[in-house]
């Protein structure tokens, strides 16, 4: 069986690697991107769509934001779950980022479970894996 | 812009908590010991800066040894693994993580900057025009570690103007 993907999208190293941490756990596989324009570049060489992606919001080139709103304008990379895992925390901010298309939204610092959690609630986790 | 800085000790103190809960000391057993020293010594720095409805820096500062912990913890490597980079990168995450955070306090219209890291003590020198507002100072396994927040004079003269 392939195992699910996940696209880890960060400028911070330190950030990726706790992130790829998590998702390698729950069985993905894990690809890295520092930015939203790294990001795209990769899938646009990929013959297969990731599950799922974990986009930071700011970074350089390519934001989070930007990088949502150029997934959900792209039919091919429709499928995308897309996760915001961000230290935007304001309201306004939340509403843009579901309204752009993110299905979810994960405020740092975060814990490991609250990360497993919400992936849970999106259905990518398998049974028992917070166990 | 005129704005009245709500972030106080008791809310940095909040999000110093949460990070370490999250990060540093997920099991709990080492959290960071208030000294309320903020002339305790550091040897490494990263700073995020907020522009807009309020201008200033968020810096994290601690000694090499607590940055190195820091970088342990946060990567899940031995001590022994730590390099440079990795002290870099935590430094600079711990920054943007707490300047977030601090940010989603500020009225409106507030953007963050990239983290900057700087393997040298944190001076006010590097800070010019600005002084030191509020601040959570204290010891993690004896080790100093510091989150400051410095408003820029600019909000100063506005108010008055």
């Amino acid at each position: 069986m392939t195992p699910m993907r996940a696209m880890v999208i960060d400028d911070s190293r330190a950030m990726r690697m706790i992130l790829k941490r998590i998702v390698t756990k729950l069985s993905f596989e894990a690809v890295e991107a520092g930015d939203g324009k790294e990001a795209l570049d990769l899938l646009a060489d990929m013959t297969e769509v990731p599950e799922l992606a974990l986009i930071d919001w700011n970074m350089p080139n390519m934001n989070g934001l930007e990088f949502v709103m150029k997934v959900r304008s792209d039919p091919r990379l429709r499928e995308m779950t897309l996760v915001m895992v961000t230290t935007e925390s304001e309201q306004s901010q939340i509403v843009r980022a579901l309204a752009a298309g993110a299905h979810e939204y994960v405020i740092k610092p975060f814990t490991e479970g609250a990360m497993i959690e919400k992936l849970a609630l999106l259905g990518l986790v398998p049974t028992g894996a917070n166990s | 812009m005129s704005v009245e800085v709500e972030v106080d000790e008791n809310d940095l103190a909040e999000m110093v908590e949460q990070v370490w809960e999250a990060y540093l000391d997920p099991e709990g057993v080492s959290p960071l010991m208030q000294t309320y020293d903020e002339h305790q010594p550091s040897e490494v720095h990263s700073s995020v800066s907020i522009t807009g409805s309020w201008s200033g820096h968020i810096v994290y500062a601690s000694s090499l040894a607590a940055a190195k912990r820091a970088a342990a913890a946060f990567l899940a490597m031995e001590l022994d693994e730590v390099s440079e980079e990795d002290i870099s990168d935590t430094l600079g995450e711990l920054a943007n993580i707490v300047g977030g955070n601090v940010k989603a306090m500020l009225p409106p219209g507030a953007q963050l900057s990239l983290p900057q890291v700087v393997l040298a003590p944190e001076s006010s020198a590097r800070y010019p025009n600005t002084e030191r507002i509020s601040g959570v100072y204290g010891l993690w396994e004896g080790e100093p570690v510091s989150i400051s927040m410095w408003q820029s004079s600019t909000n100063t003269k506005e108010e008055g103007a």
